[in-house]
């Protein structure tokens, strides 16, 4: 029923360590939400294939399980449901399966929910560790809430111990726990060759790099720069920009992508009314990604254009070398701006 | 006379709808139609307004200088928007409010001068109000049953009675624009499909004595 995708078993692999961990931080309704996407997901892309006798991706589970995690811990199970069904539906499925859709699934379902149903899922964060015992019910409602997101806490002024965010001990969404996993996810998916570093580089440097910039030049909404290390800059960054369908395909359109992805989730991060901005920054830089590839093809055929008309001129002969070079010259330090 | 009425009619709920074929007056379907009554009372506006232009457009058509043609189509349409909206404002006040600056952009909708231009132009009068009128129809047909999707899922009403149990949590995306993107776009898919299947039966009838026996 799967054709094999080697590339997304991979990713499916370095996620297992982190559900595992967020299975001991929010307990069985991790199981229950990660078992509800996975299921609906596949049967939504099974209906839809059967109709043209195609086969199930192994991409539609990556997406279900990055949906899954990117959900606050005790997010009601109908909301996942919704959820995946669009994110699978009307994201993937309607544009032709898998390799054709323009926006990554995963974060296109959970926009979708959490823009729809966002004060339900803002009362969704339970305290975490111990399966979740924190919560008062291991299942349906929690009894006991919690509002100490690190960028909550942050934004109120108070602190979040560093060593926390890099185990994981802290609340938030189910997936972008610790900080040590994913990174150990990142280079594993990077060694393996199956997620582009320079997408991975670009997007933490350019955010972080703004990100310090406002804080040390003292904006107010600025956050810390532990706050890299908290929401889910890092999780984002690994698992949903690099995405090979949704994102550019040029190895140079990837510095690019990265950074507007990067630079826009602090922006809204700090700037707007919104909690968090990195769904929304990976839905900018999927809405430019052709472009971007375009703009950089365009580049690189105007170079190699220059080149091969150099390279005829200078056989030639030896005078107009001169005046032929003005010009390239100056065109070449307008690229390098 | 009767079958071209009926063509008409069939043209412009169908198989020329303005919404979904002609991709008119997206605007407005974006905006209005995320209650089903303000969907009702703009849509029978634009019905009446096309209706009523179409009329008096076609009628007084011999008597139109081509080349300012459009102006004059613009004077008459506006004409009737304006009627519109006063009465809206006299006995509708509340709606005319959540309405706001879409009554009078009923001036701009492509669907009235798409009618003036298209049909009105060389047609006789009755025949022209009358497909005015259907137009307006096919519009409220589609903008109708979005409008129903968005209030339902996104106040959990229809037509301001509740209608979803005590529990359910309101879709806000269905309240705002970009969830009426979606449902066009999904209407726009449904209605091509039966038509593209209706189409490709239709040919395999006319060729049908050919391959049927071969199937078999």
């Amino acid at each position: 029923m799967f054709q094999k995708q080697i590339i997304m078993r991979r990713v499916l692999y370095s996620l297992t360590p982190i559900w595992a961990l967020s299975v001991w931080l929010y307990g069985p309704r991790v199981v229950v939400l990660t078992a509800v996407s996975l299921a609906l997901g596949v049967l939504t892309e099974y209906l839809y294939e059967k109709r043209r006798n195609g086969k199930v991706s192994e991409a539609v589970l990556v997406t279900a399980t990055l949906f899954a995690l990117s959900l606050p811990p005790a997010a009601p199970a109908w909301i996942a449901a919704v959820g995946i069904v669009f994110a699978v539906f009307t994201a993937k499925m309607i544009y032709g399966g898998f390799g054709r859709n323009i926006y990554n699934p995963a974060i296109a379902g959970r926009l979708f929910v959490y823009i729809s149903f966002a004060t339900v899922l803002g009362r969704s964060f339970t305290p975490a560790g111990n399966f979740g015992l924190g919560a008062g019910t291991l299942l349906g409602r929690p009894e006991v809430l919690s509002s100490a997101t690190p960028l909550a806490v942050w934004r109120s002024g108070g602190t979040v111990p560093v060593l926390n965010l890099l185990t994981g001990l802290r609340d938030g969404s189910i997936g972008e726990s610790s900080v040590l996993l994913i990174l150990a996810a990142a280079v594993y998916l990077i060694w393996t060759k199956t997620a582009s570093w320079r997408i991975i580089v670009s997007e933490v440097a350019a955010g972080g790099a703004l990100a310090l910039a406002l804080h040390f030049a003292g904006v107010k909404a600025a956050l810390p720069p532990a706050s890299l290390l908290g929401g889910s800059f890092l999780f984002v960054a690994v698992f949903m920009g690099t995405d090979p369908v949704s994102a550019p395909k040029k190895p140079a359109s990837h510095w690019i992508y990265g950074a507007l992805i990067g630079i826009t989730a602090i922006v809204i991060r700090t700037f707007s009314a919104f909690p968090e901005g990195t769904s929304f920054a990976v839905f900018v830089g999927n809405t430019f990604a052709s472009m971007i590839d375009d703009f950089v093809a365009g580049r690189m055929n105007a170079r190699k254009a220059r080149a091969e008309a150099k390279a005829a001129a200078v056989p030639a002969g030896a005078s107009p070398q001169g005046p032929g070079d003005a010009p390239a010259a100056g065109t070449g330090k307008e690229a390098a701006k | 006379m009767s079958g071209k009425a009926g063509k008409i009619l069939k043209d412009n709920l169908w198989t020329n709808n303005p919404i979904f074929i002609q991709i008119l007056g997206i605007c407005s379907t974006l905006a209005v139609t995320n209650s089903v009554r303000n969907t009702l009372i703009m849509t029978v506006g634009v019905s009446l307004a096309t209706a009523f232009s179409s009329l008096t457009l076609s009628a007084m058509q011999a008597a139109i200088p081509r080349k300012v043609r459009m102006i004059v189509q613009v004077l008459v349409i506006s004409f009737y928007v304006i009627l519109i909206d006063i009465v809206l404002r006299a006995y509708l006040p509340d709606v005319s409010k959540q309405l706001g600056p879409y009554v009078g952009l009923i001036i701009t909708n492509c669907i009235i001068m798409g009618r003036a231009e298209a049909f009105a132009a060389a047609n006789k009068p009755f025949l022209s109000f009358w497909d005015g009128l259907t137009s307006g129809l096919g519009y409220m047909a589609v903008l109708v049953s979005i409008a129903v999707v968005r209030e339902v899922l996104g106040f959990g009403s229809l037509l301001g009675f509740r209608v979803m149990p005590q529990g359910f949590e309101p879709w806000t995306i269905m309240i705002m624009a970009p969830s009426a993107f979606f449902l066009v776009a999904f209407v726009m898919w449904w209605a091509k499909t039966v038509q593209a299947k209706a189409a490709v039966k239709a040919a395999a009838a006319k060729a049908g004595p050919k391959p049927a026996p071969a199937k078999a």
